[in-house]
């Protein structure tokens, strides 16, 4: 009897416990007074991989994270208010929306996000971050041109604290050009080189002819994916090379017209003609950058990070050396199609005023610091003060800014581009397996790109303000 | 009634035994169902929810996608079900009266790609069949043999992902297989050959109606198991070319995940619960007749 006594004892005790374990109260989590008095708020910031270390990548143990765990360290010194920490982690590019995603719904958003803008103007929309125009101050203004600002604008707020740019090119490799007997199309080290549409498809033709086998093995001319949506910008910037705008004034897509077809047609031909590598239905953007690194590609896409650290892993001895240069993406006009990707950080509206706070305090910090704001340097500096430091230690930037000029906005800051940017890879896919024609093809993705516009704009906060 | 009272008292400690798994089973596992038919009625966003009725069922049954995605499923199922359930049988019955050595060497042999992550065998699938720099494609340009994409062709994606599955799961079937009949009474053997049976004969009238059950439990679990395949789908095809290989479990969680379109997501998940639902249930009918 007693040991059936105890049994039933002991069973209730577990439940008990087990349910007291789940029900512990989470609200205290984040901010708690500590020894020296000052309460201490914890916060979390994620980032995709942009560049690393904390200036440049030759620094030891240079990783991802480094600038944000030292700009945390300092905040953390330097703070009154509270005592900080700072939790940095990064955040795998393609995973960045399910992440996300998962964790608003949840109610667990990061307190901070560094990313590219367009990446995360749908998290504007849907009213998941808060603006921060009250940490932008005069001196901000004044040193960071009005076209960024305008890049992180929603509605009639900012909702990014621009930090660099990432001018989006193409890259090529010298070597292999000049070994395909190409040397009249190669330009100079700091040149971004633009080539007409003719001189372009010449290259191509060349490299297919010409690359010597016994120094390239398994190479192809340029670089065409289509598995998924990353790197899908320079997609959109190729369906641009016959001049078509792609957004009307009222924000919806216009691509289903001659220029469109035409663009869509001029890739299906390249692809036809063996000009890019096989398969690019089923090849990702990450496939094609490594083929460029391992010198199985004449021609691939880069933007600056991208293009620094081939640089620096060429230095490191990761990969082997070759003369990699960049150029722009040509069109028809001749002019070259030009697009950069603004990246800043945005603050998510966590609910927890403290938080909020010193979110953004921290963000004005690392943003405006003159110190740290150097290291924007990786990318191209948003700050006209730092791309002057700069110029002469890295004479791209003047060739950036040369390409300002031939810039386009390739989100039209649309409520739902994330969805958008899911509705065009399945169509290139069906482009480059001939399951539709150039035509179909263009007037697929309008229709159901602006079907997507549409349900965003319903939902937009943005838009129903 | 004091009869009830006292057998409920007598199985008291029983009860409180089970009450921790039964308390995590209805709330991890009963209440989601619930919540997840209760969501597939709403309309969600960041702002809040708002009830729509059957909206997010018309779009899913009017949208090309979720068809594709629903054929595509019963196709990997049947044809998945129906590999694994054959060439399982085929091995363990012409292996499991060997010698034991041979036995455990076969088994291991087959077990070994069950035991590896899903995501590791789809990255090395990857590797060999990947169109621009794959093993297998490299191999034919050098031959110069005609390149074929496997994962690039609308006809050749679903064979290739059914076998990529089939070639992983099938271990855990041969294994059951096995176990089974070597626990057939050895009797029955005797007699058939006493009888002048050959292998065929034994095997189909004598093995295979004997391991029925288990037959059934594979049946099920792979049923169930093939309506949930993702893995092999998103590092493999990503869905293409043209969402030719797109399945319902994909499709679920590009709109949970990637969309953030959690009503249509949920409605996703219902359709999908039913599905295997209303296919288990002969099965199951069958397994609990005896």
């Amino acid at each position: 009897m007693f040991k059936k006594s105890l049994l039933t004892m002991l069973g209730f005790i577990l439940i008990i416990s087990l349910l007291a374990a789940c029900s512990e109260d989470n609200a205290t989590e984040g901010s708690d007074e500590s020894e020296n008095g000052k309460d201490t708020v914890e916060l979390s910031l994620w980032l995709t991989p942009q560049w690393k270390g904390v200036l440049d990548g030759s620094e030891e143990g240079a990783d991802y994270d480094s600038f944000f765990k030292h700009a945390a360290e300092r905040f953390s010194e330097e703070y009154d208010e509270y005592n900080v920490k700072i939790n940095v982690e990064v955040i795998a590019g393609d995973q960045r929306d399910e992440m996300l995603n998962v964790n608003l719904n949840g109610g667990t958003p990061p307190d901070m996000f560094f990313e590219s803008v367009f990446a995360m103007g749908d998290y504007a929309h849907r009213g998941a971050l808060v603006p921060l125009n009250d940490i932008v101050d005069d001196e901000a203004k004044g040193d960071i041109a009005e076209n960024y600002w305008d890049t992180v604008t929603f509605g009639d707020d900012i909702y990014f604290y621009p930090f660099s740019h990432m001018p989006g090119t193409l890259v090529y490799n010298a070597d292999m050009l000049k070994a395909s007997g190409l040397e009249s199309y190669v330009g100079g080290e700091d040149e971004i080189k633009t080539w007409t549409l003719d001189e372009y498809e010449e290259i191509l033709q060349g490299l297919k002819e010409g690359i010597p086998t016994d120094q390239y093995s398994n190479a192809f001319p340029m670089g065409l994916f289509a598995l998924n949506n990353q790197a899908d910008t320079w997609n959109l910037a190729y369906l641009r090379m016959f001049g078509n705008e792609f957004f009307d004034e009222n924000g919806n897509l216009i691509v289903d017209d001659e220029n469109g077809a035409k663009a869509a047609a001029w890739l299906k031909k390249i692809y036809d003609e063996g000009l890019t590598n096989p398969g690019a239905e089923s090849v990702s953007s990450n496939d094609v950058n490594a083929m460029f690194q391992n010198q199985q590609l004449g021609i691939s896409f880069t933007n600056s990070v991208l293009y620094n650290n081939l640089k620096t892993d060429m230095e490191n001895g990761t990969i082997n050396e070759f003369d990699a240069r960049l150029a722009n993406i040509p069109s028809e006009s001749g002019d070259p199609l030009s697009f950069t990707y603004v990246t800043g950080t945005a603050v998510f509206d966590t609910g927890d005023e403290t938080r909020i706070k010193v979110s953004k305090d921290f963000v004005k910090f690392f943003s405006s610091d003159p110190d740290l704001v150097k290291s924007s340097k990786n990318g191209v500096p948003v700050r006209t003060s730092v791309a002057d430091l700069y110029k002469d230690e890295n004479p791209l930037f003047a060739a950036y800014d040369q390409n300002a000029q031939y810039m386009f906005s390739f989100t039209g800051n649309v409520p739902g581009y994330s969805e958008l940017r899911q509705v065009l890879y399945p169509e290139l896919q069906a482009l480059y397996i001939g399951d539709k024609t150039p035509e179909e093809v263009v007037a697929d993705y309008q229709k159901k790109g602006n079907e997507v516009i549409e349900k965003s704009k319903a939902d937009s906060v943005i838009f129903n303000q | 009634m004091k009869k009830n009272h006292h057998a409920l008292k007598r199985n008291l400690t029983g009860y409180l035994f089970i009450t921790p798994q039964l308390f995590f089973f209805c709330l991890f596992l009963v209440y989601p169902i619930f919540e997840g038919i209760r969501l597939s009625l709403y309309k969600i966003n960041y702002q809040g929810m708002s009830f729509i009725g059957l909206e997010n069922y018309k779009a899913l049954f009017s949208n090309p996608v979720f068809m594709k995605a629903t054929v595509n499923t019963i196709i990997f199922v049947i044809a998945i079900v129906a590999l694994t359930v054959v060439f399982a049988l085929f091995v363990a019955s012409a292996i499991f009266d060997k010698n034991a050595k041979y036995v455990s060497f076969i088994r291991g042999s087959y077990y070994i790609p069950v035991m590896v992550s899903m995501v590791v065998m789809s990255m090395i699938w990857s590797f060999l069949l990947n169109p621009a720099n794959g093993l297998i494609p490299f191999l034919a340009r050098e031959l110069e043999l005609p390149v074929v994409n496997f994962l690039g062709d609308k006809n050749l994606v679903l064979p290739v992902v059914i076998f990529v599955t089939f070639a992983t799961n099938v271990g855990q079937a041969i294994i059951l297989y096995i176990a089974a009949m070597i626990g057939v009474p050895k009797e029955l053997f005797e007699a058939a050959e006493i009888d002048g049976a050959n292998r065929r004969q034994v095997i189909l009238k004598i093995l295979v109606p004997s391991v029925k059950p288990i037959t059934l439990y594979i049946i099920i679990i792979n049923i169930i198991a093939v309506l949930k395949i993702f893995v092999v789908i998103q590092l493999l095809t990503g869905g293409g070319p043209n969402n030719a290989s797109t399945t319902l479990m994909y499709f679920l969680y590009n709109n949970a995940f990637k969309y953030n379109q959690l009503g249509i997501a949920s409605a996703v998940g219902v359709i999908m619960f039913i599905i295997a639902l209303l296919l288990s249930i002969p099965q199951l009918r069958a397994m609990f007749k005896k």
